[in-house]
């Protein structure tokens, strides 16, 4: 894995908010090809931030963000070339239907040669039900947008991938559909940055895990040590010791 | 990528009940200002075919503007009947408008439906832009791909722009040429032109209030709060500055009314009576006398009129709706400095009909000049600040913008 270059780099990463805040504290990562990186933590532990920075959403206080080799504060265009992005509340534009949206955000992704068969195919690669592709999408569920929202990350066709806690809301069947598409995904060579509170699911799909508490990364464990432990004792009692008073 | 956005933001547009509103709304008030319009024009111009002097009668009436359908301005005014004495000017009412609900309203023409109602619809489409997608979250997953935030900025400014101006220009182009299928309503090929330059004026003025839009959008999170700010602005920048200057300038410049005018030509007139029932000097010296000491006091009122006029237009451009108005008026030759212009032609006029009338008394009242008035080149109407006050609207247009561009640079998307 180490001997091919990571789609996603940070680099001694920190963000320190103007309140004071210190949201991500000399974070390293390195994420390569084909594999998934869950990022566990509870709410505040600083995942959606170092999303955000990897979007430059935000600039960094200090370290880096690379993305396939390119710093993301330097040349924030060039390297968002290289990455998708699905949110947490798949928000898409209600009044356009499923291919409108689909065709809009992949010309921004910088498909514009795409015919109309191409969109309906990654609808249906992500079960996208076929009567809801030329549906206003303000109609649909949470569910039926997460799928849209892949969708969207998918026809980019980049090598990386950031999810913010893609399938909090899902419905058991609509997270399993959703996890065999970043299988599917993965099996494909991209490198796969999800931040969750799904402990379950990460185990499932993770070749690595890291645990975030108060920005920092605080535990990192492979899927063959996950074999061995358990991944919701170790969370749990990670969680437990930041609530414990200081010695 | 530009494209992509402007295209976007025009089939949203085109899928928004709010669109369909609005235009339909704009279009229904143009209909309305035109049919209005065109009735207060064709009354005025029968008026006009009633007073008209029989030629070689020694009054001064200029026929109703066509343009003043679209802007009136001061075109009644202009339109007064100017009648030439034995020793100087009585004006007359000439063609009043019949409608008299106009004087309980402001005159419903084009220039008012785009000075207060388009600015507002041009709001409407700017208000929400940013903080919109911000609140939606599209904007995070727009700006999470190769797109430059000034992309996106020219994008939306250009879809928004373009989705209200073409159906816009539709609707008066199409108004328009209904007009001019009504043989009453002539319109020379200078005046197409003023047209022509009429309707660009409002594009610059509809750019203007979607960038001032697009602006206050930019330096807010949430639309709600846009709107309201926007509300308080238009209101500022439609109602209250464009008074403001006229208030201002009263107080700095001091001009005679014009009832105290008035009352020195009468002294003047009573003056020059008693010095004849005395025996001194001929009637012709006198009349000369009379006419030469009204020139100069109103030519000394004009100057004192004119600063104030100066003064309060200065300061109203605070304003850039003022200079909309100003432009628009004077291109359409019913505005400040054309009025100026006809008062001095009447002015000529009369001291040619005098001099006339001094050098052979014995002349028929039917063999004076006709008074014809040239309304003056539009090259010229453009020099002497119709195209400062374009260039000025123009000008806040792009500051705003740019102010936008600056300040969505800065937005935080999260």
């Amino acid at each position: 894995m180490t001997d091919t270059k990571p789609i996603l780099k940070a680099d001694d990463l920190s963000k320190r908010y103007e309140d004071g805040v210190l949201a991500v504290d000399h974070l390293n990562l390195n994420i390569y090809p084909g594999e998934v990186y869950c990022l566990l933590g509870a709410n505040g532990a600083g995942k959606t931030t170092t999303i955000n920075l990897f979007l430059n959403f935000i600039p960094p206080t200090t370290g880096t963000c690379f993305i396939n080799g390119i710093d993301v504060t330097k040349d924030p265009l060039e390297a968002k070339k290289y990455i998708a992005f699905v949110s947490e509340n798949v928000m898409l534009y209600g009044n356009f239907t499923a291919r409108q949206n689909l065709d809009f955000f992949a010309k921004l992704g910088g498909k514009t040669d795409l015919a109309k068969n191409d969109y309906y195919q990654v609808m249906r690669r992500v079960s996208l039900q076929e009567k809801a592709f030329d549906q206003r999408v303000k109609n649909f569920s949470k569910g039926m947008r997460q799928k849209l929202g892949i969708a969207i990350a998918v026809i980019k066709d980049a090598p990386g991938i950031l999810l913010d806690e893609p399938t909090s809301g899902l419905d058991p069947k609509a997270a399993t559909e959703f996890l065999e598409i970043m299988a599917e995904l993965k099996k494909e060579g991209k490198a796969i940055l999800m931040s969750t509170h799904d402990i379950f699911r990460a185990k499932e799909i993770g070749d690595r895990v890291g645990i975030m508490r108060e920005g920092r990364l605080v535990m990192e464990r492979t899927r063959e040590e996950l074999q061995h432990e358990d991944l919701n004792k170790i969370y749990i009692d990670y969680m437990k010791s930041a609530e414990a008073p200081a010695a | 990528m530009t494209w992509t956005i402007v295209r976007k933001e025009i089939l949203a547009n085109l899928l928004s009940y709010k669109f369909y509103v609005v235009i339909l709304l704009a279009a229904v008030l143009v209909a309305t200002s035109f049919f209005i319009m065109t009735r207060d024009y064709k009354e005025r111009l029968a008026d006009y075919s009633l007073i008209r002097p029989k030629p070689g009668e020694p009054i001064a009436v200029n026929p109703p503007n066509p343009l003043s359908i679209f802007a009136k301005g001061l075109d009644e005014a202009m339109a007064r009947s100017f009648e030439v004495g034995p020793t100087g000017i009585s004006v007359r009412a000439g063609q009043k408008s019949g409608n008299t609900v106009f004087a309980f309203f402001p005159t419903p023409d084009f220039l008012y439906i785009v000075r207060v109602v388009l600015s507002l619809v041009a709001l409407l489409f700017g208000f929400d832009q940013v903080s919109r997608e911000k609140e939606a979250g599209t904007l995070r997953q727009m700006l999470a791909n190769q797109t430059s935030r000034s992309t996106i900025l020219i994008g939306k400014w250009a879809g928004n722009f373009l989705s209200l101006a073409v159906p816009f220009l539709l609707v008066t182009t199409l108004g328009i040429a209904v007009l001019g299928l009504d043989p009453d309503i002539r319109f020379s090929s200078d005046q197409v032109l003023r047209l022509g330059l009429i309707l660009a004026l409002t594009l610059v003025y509809i750019a203007f209030f979607l960038s001032l839009g697009i602006l206050i959008s930019t330096l807010t999170r949430r639309a709600s709060s846009s709107i309201v700010i926007l509300l308080f602005i238009w209101a500022l920048l439609v109602f209250i500055l464009p008074n403001l200057g006229t208030l201002v300038a009263r107080q700095v410049v001091d001009v005679p009314s014009v009832r105290a005018l008035s009352e020195k030509r009468e002294q003047v007139w009573t003056r020059e009576i008693l010095l004849r029932i005395k025996g001194q000097g001929d009637m012709p010296s006198h009349i000369r006398s009379i006419s030469a000491e009204n020139d100069a006091l109103e030519a000394d009122y004009r100057v004192k009129f004119d600063r104030l006029v100066n003064l309060s237009k200065n300061i109203n451009r605070i304003s850039p709706v003022a200079s909309f108005v100003y432009a628009v008026t004077e291109i359409a030759g019913t505005g400040i400095g054309e009025e100026g212009a006809f008062k001095g032609e009447v002015v000529r006029y009369k001291n040619a009909v005098l001099g006339k009338r001094l050098a052979s008394p014995d002349l028929k009242s039917s063999e004076y000049p006709a008074f014809l008035y040239r309304y003056r080149p539009l090259g010229r109407v453009l020099v002497r600040g119709a195209l400062f006050d374009t260039a000025w609207l123009a000008a806040f247009g792009i500051l705003f913008f740019a102010l936008s561009y600056l300040a969505f640079v800065r937005y935080d998307v999260r």
